[in-house]
């Protein structure tokens, strides 16, 4: 009751006064539901980040003396990096696997799928999106399982071949050929989703006018359906190349990144280094430039996107 | 009313935090009983250490009433355990109080602290001095000079041959070969007369790791005149050298001439399992290996038992590579019981170790792992030698062998010898290109060139 009769003048005679500080209380109010979340968040997602950051500038390791007196080394571990054969090569097979299987495979394919189902049938479209889908939604290594199997010296694609002699073992003498083509199958139905959906919003009358004004299908595709959908395109690009760049669970279970370094992308060279060899610090160091190129990358797409508009 | 839901909630999402960090030990403090967590590796294909281990557990329990001892398993290879154990003792709340550990990663952790020394311990145990060799007593030996393990098993390394496989090359057996040539002689005779069979294998490439380094690379280099990775008396790692190229060479060669593994299999962490499969099919001529690979074939312990392997496997050494004296090379490694330096009660984890490697358990744990026993009264007992007839080679080979340099640097310049030897099994390098190569490496990995002997 005493907290009333200090709040109560308030209404009747300050409107002006009340007015500007109300945000302030408003927005105050309304962020005290989400304080668990943030806390929750500040201490297990940007703690263990700052953390990585810091550690990436010491000569932290997992055993041994260092991991109980590490040291800051300054740029030490970056300097190591670009002069580290092995990471150079990490970095260009990253590239080489983001471009392939996401930027070419995964974008083109869920392109080309979304494209053709333009108008199909109910039933045909059910049964290639649920075949699509059904490679999206088993887990990473289930994947990688399957494709181990087909491609594997005793495996399917072997099996087939045998008979034309040219039957090798193909995650031995192709191996990057492998990963990209395994993660074009698990990842292309994401892009298809996004490309049904952005096709669903162009509108038919106009490609229809084009097509009285004697517009081919390609003309079509090209003038009026991509610059359409261009922002759409952009999204999908960032997305699956942010997720692509990442990617570890795949590549770990079908190749191991062998042979000998032949498909060790840099995630996998960065595990490698913090824990197996446990320098942890080196690790780090290295998930930081993946994610300032991962940064740089968003950077792109998203000026791109903002151009189109 | 909303304000109490949200502090309400507030505690709630507290609590949990809390309890997932600390858990464990309030857990512990709170019942009042002790327990013990003891930390060791699995796979379907090795069990022996486990069944050890519950027996241990059960004759411990019966004996000291109010502590459990908590099994906790690591599923997979040595390289897994590794990574595991070690991340796993980063903070005291989740280190174990008992691990099983391979003796070189013992300095490492000598060296952050993570280990207990265990003499104060081991001086109360009458077993310590009556059963362990001088020799065995030093395998988990610290910088320091203290003992920070009890071993459980030891290892020599050596050849196995089947002799069918011989007998349809038209090698004389029993085989004793001299030099690294007489062996690659043999492997090629294998390769000409009998197709489909693989002549020779070693681990040579990452994924084997140690295996690689150890088995592989190290009983050549050992055996070559003036090989070592690391000068006792000048205390510094050695860099190249002509040892080190011959012997990167020798896997060149095996490679080179389709003697070794595929590609693909020297690549498969499972090498090891399928060695074993491979003698008893006679689809392997030769395998450069431990002691114990006759585990994988023993009745009783094996998964796909093979009891003719007495009949139709041979066991050699391992000889230098011109026939230098004393004639022959082996490696020794071995794993130990160890303490965490965290463990609250330490008396009662020393007390589970010496449960763990009294007689009994360790007879079991040798007889199914066929790792070299490291007690005299196991050694001694007539089981151990029963259906083994290699046991006694192995054990004598003890007179030649070698042992790691284990500093706290070793598994960084393992992993150094393990990339040039894998620059070998692709082709990708020269022998002395790779040679080169670890040699430029080794400063950056021992910390520093003071630290580093030119290779001769």
């Amino acid at each position: 009751m005493t907290s009333a009769t200090v709040t109560s003048p308030r209404p009747a005679g300050s409107l002006d006064r009340r007015e500007p500080d109300r945000p302030v209380g408003g927005a105050l109010r309304r962020l005290l539901p989400l304080f668990p979340a943030l806390v929750l968040l500040v201490v297990f997602m940007a703690g263990p980040i700052l953390w990585s950051v810091y550690i990436a500038f010491t000569n932290e390791t997992l055993t041994g003396a260092a991991s109980v007196n590490s040291r800051f080394v300054g740029l030490g571990n970056f300097v190591k990096m670009f002069g580290d054969e092995d990471f150079r090569n990490s970095f260009l097979l990253t590239f080489i696997f983001v471009i392939g299987s996401a930027v070419i495979g995964q974008n083109t394919l869920g392109l080309v799928i979304a494209l053709l189902q333009r108008g199909r049938a109910r039933a045909v479209r059910s049964v290639v999106n649920g075949v699509v889908i059904a490679a999206w939604v088993v887990p990473e290594v289930v994947a990688a399982a399957c494709w181990y199997s087909f491609l594997a010296e005793e495996g399917t694609l072997n099996e087939v071949l045998a008979g034309l002699g040219f039957s090798q073992d193909w995650l031995y003498s192709a191996p990057m050929i492998a990963i990209i083509l395994a993660n074009v199958w698990r990842g292309t139905a994401f892009s298809m989703l996004v490309y049904s959906a952005a096709l669903s919003d162009v509108p038919a009358d106009l490609l229809e006018a084009a097509s009285v004004d004697g517009a081919s299908g390609w003309s079509r595709l090209v003038h009026i359906t991509l610059p359409l959908i261009r922002r759409s395109i952009m999204s999908n690009l960032m997305l699956i190349t942010l997720q692509t760049l990442a990617s570890f669970g795949l590549i770990y279970a079908l190749t191991g990144g062998g042979p000998g370094t032949a498909s060790q992308t840099t995630p996998l060279y960065m595990y490698e280094q913090a824990f197996r060899y446990f320098e942890i610090g080196y690790g780090s160091a290295m998930a930081l430039v993946m994610l300032v190129i991962g940064a740089l990358f968003s950077m792109v797409y998203l000026r791109l996107i903002k151009a189109d508009a | 009313m909303r304000r109490a839901m949200v502090a309400s909630i507030l505690a709630v999402a507290v609590a949990a935090a809390a309890g997932a960090c600390g858990g464990d030990s309030a857990e512990k403090g709170a019942s009042g009983a002790k327990e013990i967590e003891v930390l060791y590796k699995v796979e379907p294909t090795w069990p022996h250490l486990e069944k050890m281990l519950k027996q241990a557990k059960t004759q411990y329990e019966a004996a000291h009433k109010g502590v459990t001892i908590k099994l906790t398993a690591v599923q997979g290879g040595n390289e897994v355990y590794y990574t595991k154990l070690a991340l796993l003792n980063r903070s005291a709340d989740s280190a174990p109080d008992v691990y099983l550990h391979d003796t070189f990663q013992v300095n490492a952790d000598v060296a952050a602290g993570k280990l207990a020394p265990l003499d104060d311990y081991l001086k109360t145990w009458p077993d310590w001095s009556s059963q362990y060799s001088e020799a065995v007593q030093q395998a988990a030996k610290g910088p320091d000079g203290k003992i920070y393990g009890v071993p459980i098993s030891t290892d020599t390394r050596g050849l196995w041959y089947n002799k069918d496989v011989f007998a349809k090359a038209g090698i004389q057996v029993p085989w004793e070969p001299k030099t690294w040539a007489d062996v690659l002689t043999a492997a090629r005779a294998i390769k000409q007369k009998v197709p489909g069979v693989q002549p020779f294998n070693m681990y040579s490439t990452k994924p084997l790791g140690e295996a690689a380094t150890m088995q592989g690379f190290e009983m050549l280099l050992y055996g070559a005149s003036g090989g070592t990775l690391y000068d006792e008396t000048q205390k510094k790692w050695v860099a190249g050298g002509k040892a080190f190229t011959d012997s990167l060479a020798f896997i060149n060669t095996i490679y080179r001439e389709g003697l070794g593994p595929k590609p693909a299999d020297a690549f498969d962490p499972k090498l090891g399992d399928k060695v074993g499969n491979w003698f008893a099919a006679g689809k392997l001529g030769i395998g450069l290996d431990g002691a114990w690979a006759s585990a994988s074939w023993k009745p009783g312990t094996a998964v796909k038992p093979w009891p003719e392997w007495t009949e139709k496997m041979g066991w050699t050494k391992m000889p230098t590579q011109n026939g230098e004296a004393p004639g022959a090379v082996s490696m020794s490694g071995g794993w130990v019981m160890a303490m965490s330096s965290y463990a609250k009660d330490k008396k009662d984890a020393f007390d589970f170790i010496t449960i763990a490697t009294n007689k009994e358990n360790t007879l079991l744990y040798s007889l199914g792992s066929g790792d070299l026993a490291p007690r005299k009264d196991v050694a001694a007992d007539p089981q151990y030698t029963a259906g083994n007839p290699s046991v006694k080679f192995w054990t004598d080979l003890a007179s030649v062998t070698h042992y790691r340099p284990a500093y706290e640097v070793y598994p960084k310049v393992s992993a150094e010898v393990q990339k040039a030897m894998e620059a070998m099994t692709t082709g990708s390098k020269a022998p002395d290109a790779a040679a080169k190569e670890y040699a430029d490496a080794l400063p950056g990995v021992v910390g520093g060139p003071d630290k580093v002997l030119a290779g001769s």
